[in-house]
């Protein structure tokens, strides 16, 4: 039997993502501390910033879910967008525009006069990141509310249960595992996230690596490294146990609430909104009129722009033949699978075993090179999930309609295959590209010298506390983000029409 | 380094006009006169700095200055906190791989650090005479000093309320701000290591991380003291000045400590990685009288340059009682980072 020609690229790829765990073995070996009390400590902080977001999005995100689903108001789809939008925000721009807004002396007290308590601690990062990760939840609940059949709660509703009763009886029972998915993205969202924990102060896994790789003490991040690992490695396991609930599609229930209802369900969720959405923006606007257009060197921007272009493209050059292998067979999947682990490393961890692996590798070291192989291995899963989507739905009988008439393989894939991905292809491209151009972490560890983009800019403001200059880069980071968002979201659209 | 010699030190920059004629004059005699950059040789070629970050905009001022002048010189920069760049590249060195030029910490502990594992090149003798004697070491240049100092809050704080040993400081019931992440503030830790020994210093860490609230930088340490998110901090003294330049009302001022670390006087510094003249050369233009004098004006930095004159606004240097520690002796880095981390400090 002849393997698929895609089997040695993909070999070769899934290859390249052991390498950062392989690098971070050998350094934790090193160590001589393997566990300690401060261990302890950072993985309670770690944990308790993970329940309280899951807890926190849940209460937000699921109601949310609820009224986005199956309450009848106007501009349906703008509510959409809106319930949506704070993942356009990336966490640490929301930690940053928090954190200095809050307390005495923040800008609400500057700007209002009034006192407002301080965001930092474990309170301040589960608030932010619950603000700026509920929507993994409201989505993934809102697509199993609406995959399921109106009926059942009418039957519940003529047999006597009031509508109270029969959300939580009938309805949510069946959304358990949308439920689930969305917090387990919340989880692994909020495990790996850098800038939240660092600008609150809490001591997480990824904040205290950071200081530890800052003193040198490879060893010790490298450890604290491979322990988070297994908290991923376990989510995830957990994750592909879910199955999301295949009901057949019936009817859709609309509710049509009352002005006093509806009142209430703003008086509830405009506050949460106003928090993520609006007061970023405010804060950027306040300080761009405040310190106006500074001297913000516009070549960082060029600087993100080119690093996520050549990033993008990489990623997809490398996502055909793994996407080609994982529908080619059984070894093909085990490949793909592998390559999704790269997703599963928060960039500080990959910073920091590619730095290490850099020092053994001069050609690559402080190179542009080695800031998007971290890139791509970060963010390949993002190209090779559109890739294949686009090709699991390619109509097979095409393809072997070319062959017949006499095509070869490569013809046949070039004419009739590629063409007819193209969509998934530069929409994976696009999406790698503005998840590379929010990436804080990694870049900061691996960036070339004298090299800045956007967010390590964004970080040094932070940190040596010029807050003023963080108006156009942090706007010009929203921006971005809100593409990558459309981009998926329109994805997202174009597979329920499909499906 | 010897109290004394400090304070003599700072008598030949002219700062203590109190002392008697013949001493100032003395040991000013065999001190070269500041260099103006009119008279420094050209910069050309290529030339990376490792910048050891946390002075915001005021270093990256004098670099513009100085690529401007210089339209062949292509400086590349790599900016990091400081402890982390000094272990960069000893482990660059290590591994083989060399790619920084020249140095610029905000610390000399971390210039020890480097110096101490051999990578330093000597320092031209020329180079050295500019600087103070007791501020001449043999493979790096300081380049301003800094004293450790505590910002209080006026409105809620008489400086007499402040005690004046850092030890006491722990048994007080004040609120404190502080950084320790920033390579000045695990400096004064060090300092503390010596003079008061590991346990001592490991239950005063405990002690105030009780009453602390962790800021990223010193500067946010100043905001937080003037704002009164807390009642004192422990910072560098420019963070201070700069603040009360831009806000000459602030509810700010400085204390100081007694012969211990809480007033240790400490220096920002650069070596040379590179025997190339190049990287030398560079380094004449920060002991430049203007450079010398910017940070003076601008960043109320300690100019360590003979004839540059000091900051306006820092209380006189009589008073002050720095304790006896030499500079070099900041290097033991580790050992520190090791005791704040089994704190829970870091």
């Amino acid at each position: 039997m002849r393997l698929p020609i895609s089997y040695p690229m993909a070999l070769l790829a899934a290859l390249i993502t052991l390498t950062p765990v392989y690098v971070l073995i050998t350094l934790a070996s090193d160590s001589s501390a393997v566990f300690d009390s401060h261990n302890l400590t950072i993985l309670g902080n770690t944990l308790s910033l993970m329940g309280l977001t899951v807890i926190g999005s849940i209460l937000i995100g699921v109601p949310l879910a609820f009224i986005s689903a199956y309450v009848h108001l106007p501009f349906k789809k703008l509510w959409l967008v809106i319930f949506a939008a704070p993942l356009a925000i990336p966490s640490y721009i929301g930690a940053f525009t928090l954190y200095a807004a809050f307390g005495s002396g923040g800008e609400i007290n500057n700007l209002l006069g009034f006192e407002t308590p301080a965001m930092y601690g474990l309170p301040g990062a589960a608030i932010v990141m619950t603000l700026y990760t509920f929507p993994f939840v409201m989505m993934t609940t809102r697509s199993s509310l609406l995959s399921l059949d109106a009926s059942m709660v009418n039957a519940a509703r003529t047999l006597g249960m009031s509508m109270t009763q029969s959300v939580f009886k009938v309805i949510l029972p069946r959304v358990v595992n949308g439920i689930a998915a969305g917090s387990l993205l919340v989880a692994l969202y909020t495990l790996s996230d850098f800038g939240t924990p660092a600008m609150m102060r809490l001591d997480t896994f990824t904040r205290v690596i950071y200081v530890e790789y800052n003193a040198y003490e490879l060893g010790r991040a490298a450890m604290l490294s491979l322990q988070l690992l297994v908290i991923v490695g376990f989510l995830l396991l957990i994750e592909s146990q879910i199955k999301t609930a295949t009901e057949r599609h019936g009817r859709a229930l609309i509710l049509f609430p009352t002005k006093w209802q509806l009142g209430a369900i703003f008086a509830v969720f405009a506050p949460i909104l106003l928090l993520a959405i609006g007061l970023p923006l405010i804060i950027f606007f306040v300080w761009l009129v405040r310190d106006g257009l500074s001297d913000f060197d516009f070549t960082i921007a060029w600087n993100s722009a080119y690093a996520s272009a050549l990033a993008a493209l990489v990623a997809v050059s490398v996502a055909l033949p793994v996407a080609h292998a994982a529908l080619s067979g059984k070894a093909g999947r085990i490949m793909e699978r592998v390559t999704y682990l790269g997703f599963g490393i928060p960039g500080i961890v990959m910073g920091t075993a590619l730095v290490f692996g850099g020092l053994k590798l001069p050609f690559l070291y402080q190179t542009l090179g080695l800031l998007i192989i971290a890139y791509m291995l970060r963010f390949l899963p993002l190209a090779v999930g559109s890739i294949r989507t686009s090709t699991e739905h390619l109509d097979p009988s095409l393809v072997k309609s070319a062959r017949v008439l006499g095509a070869s393989p490569s013809e046949a894939f070039k004419r009739i295959t590629l063409p007819l991905t193209m969509r998934g292809i530069i929409a994976g491209g696009a999406l790698v590209f503005l998840e590379s151009m929010r990436e804080l972490e990694a870049t900061l560890l691996l960036g070339p010298t004298g090299f800045e983009t956007l967010s390590t800019y964004l970080w040094r403001v932070y940190e040596a506390g010029y807050f003023g200059r963080a108006a156009i880069p942090g706007l010009l980071l929203v921006v971005i983000s809100a593409c990558g968002l459309a981009v998926m979201m329109s994805g997202e659209k174009r597979n329920q029409f499909e499906h | 380094m010897e109290r004394r010699t400090f304070i003599q030190g700072l008598a030949a920059l002219g700062v203590l006009g109190s002392l008697p004629l013949p001493l100032s004059s003395a040991l000013a005699a065999d001190i070269a006169n500041p260099v103006s950059v009119d008279d420094l040789p050209k910069l050309k070629g290529d030339l990376t700095l490792y910048l050891g970050r946390g002075e915001g905009g005021l270093y990256e001022n004098v670099l513009q200055a100085i690529e401007k002048r210089n339209p062949d010189l292509n400086l590349g920069i790599r900016r990091g906190p400081t402890a982390a760049l000094a272990n960069t590249i000893v482990a660059e060195a290590k591994a083989g791989v060399k790619r920084a030029d020249l140095f610029w910490a905000v610390d000399s502990g971390a210039i020890g650090l480097v110096s101490d594992s051999g990578l330093a090149q000597p320092i031209p003798g020329d180079l050295s005479a500019q600087l103070q004697p007791q501020f001449r070491y043999k493979d790096w240049a300081p380049v301003t000093g800094r004293i450790r100092t505590i910002p209080y809050n006026t409105s809620r704080l008489s400086k007499d309320q402040i005690p004046t040993s850092i030890m006491e400081i722990a048994d007080s019931d004040l609120s404190i701000g502080w950084a320790p992440a920033y390579a000045s503030f695990q400096s004064f830790v060090t300092a503390m290591r010596i003079l008061q020994g590991d346990d001592k210093t490991a239950k005063w860490l405990k002690k105030i991380k009780k009453r602390a609230k962790t800021y990223a930088g010193e500067l946010g340490v100043v905001m937080a003291v003037e704002r009164g998110e807390v009642d004192i901090g422990f910072a560098n003294h420019y963070y201070t000045l700069r603040l009360k330049s831009g806000k000459p009302d602030a509810n700010l001022d400085l204390a100081f400590t007694q012969n211990d670390a809480g007033c240790l006087v400490n220096a920002s510094g650069i070596l040379a990685l590179n025997s190339d003249p190049l990287a030398t050369n560079f380094m004449r233009y920060l002991l430049s009288k203007e450079v010398q004098s910017y940070l003076a004006r601008e960043a109320y930095e300690i100019p360590l340059v003979n004839k540059v004159e000091q900051p306006e606004g820092l209380p006189s240097l009589s008073s002050i009682k720095p304790p006896k520690i030499d500079l070099t002796q900041l290097a033991d880095l580790k050992p520190t980072i090791n005791l704040m981390r089994s704190n829970g400090v870091l």
